[in-house]
């Protein structure tokens, strides 16, 4: 307990200033939204209505390939009278629609890493 | 005696506090970085890209080729740390100087894996699989 109250008091006395900062890039791809296609059930136009044009356009072996992607950035900063920490974690979601030649849904590729990430500011280890 | 040694105990604390305050260390990380034990699973031949997904998430990007498609995982792992020895002569300078150490590494990385027409896993590899950088702000 004392330990933990001089830790305290010391990192009171030399924390300078902190902080946090955000960017994101691209639309948040909801997880209904993805669920609602269905393999051999939706169409191209159906998906185009529920997500938009997609970010990137690719032909794959005949058929298309729409690809989505969002990224989401947090930095934490922590500055302290000696010296300043910071750590910059940049995680992305990203779904992959693929559209046969007869114009439904093929395949969908899809995951969501940016629900787990967290400001942070310690910059060693994992 | 021990006046002196008290006095450059004093010096030499006041001297490293002020070459620490222009000290920085950062860290970016973009993705989780895969491992070689992160993709054992993956048998070729057998493993489907869905169970591929169903693990490390979706890929960063998917490209046809001739023989198949390649989907690919990309990982970045960038370490900064940064001196100002100039902070050192702050206290006497009328001016601000600057001696700044710094050195960054990158280590990125992919990871690619080859599919065939029904999405089975034929091939997979580490493009680049550089060893994480230290923190080691001296630059020579």
């Amino acid at each position: 307990m004392r330990r933990v109250s001089v830790l305290l008091v010391l990192m009171l006395l030399t924390l300078n200033a902190c902080a946090f900062s955000r960017g994101t890039l691209g639309d948040e791809i909801k997880t209904e939204t993805v669920n609602s296609i269905k393999k051999g059930v939706t169409t191209r136009s159906e998906v185009l209505a529920l997500l938009g044009a997609p970010d990137r356009l690719l032909q794959l072996n005949g058929r298309d390939l729409f690809q989505y992607y969002r990224y989401d950035a947090k930095v934490g900063s922590l500055l302290l009278i000696v010296l300043n920490f910071s750590r910059v974690s940049v995680k992305s979601d990203d779904l992959f629609v693929v559209i046969n030649r007869e114009g439904t849904v093929e395949e969908v590729i899809a995951s969501k890493r940016t629900d787990g990430l967290e400001f942070r500011f310690w910059p060693f280890g994992e | 005696m021990i006046g002196w040694n008290r006095s450059v105990t004093m010096l030499l604390s006041v001297v490293i506090a002020l070459a620490l305050s222009g000290c920085n260390v950062a860290r970016l990380t973009i993705n989780t970085p895969l491992t070689p034990e992160s993709v054992a699973f993956i048998a070729e031949g057998r493993t489907t890209l869905a169970d591929v997904v169903d693990t490390l998430g979706a890929p960063d990007s998917i490209t046809d080729t001739e023989t198949g498609t390649i989907v690919t995982y990309r990982f970045l792992n960038a370490k900064y740390s940064r001196v100002n020895f100039g902070w050192l002569l702050k206290p006497w300078s009328p001016v601000d100087p600057d001696l700044v150490f710094s050195r960054s590494g990158l280590g990125t990385d992919a990871f690619e894996l080859l599919c065939d027409n029904n999405w089975i896993v034929t091939h997979h590899a580490f493009v680049r699989h550089r060893p994480a950088p230290p923190f080691t702000p001296y630059p020579f």
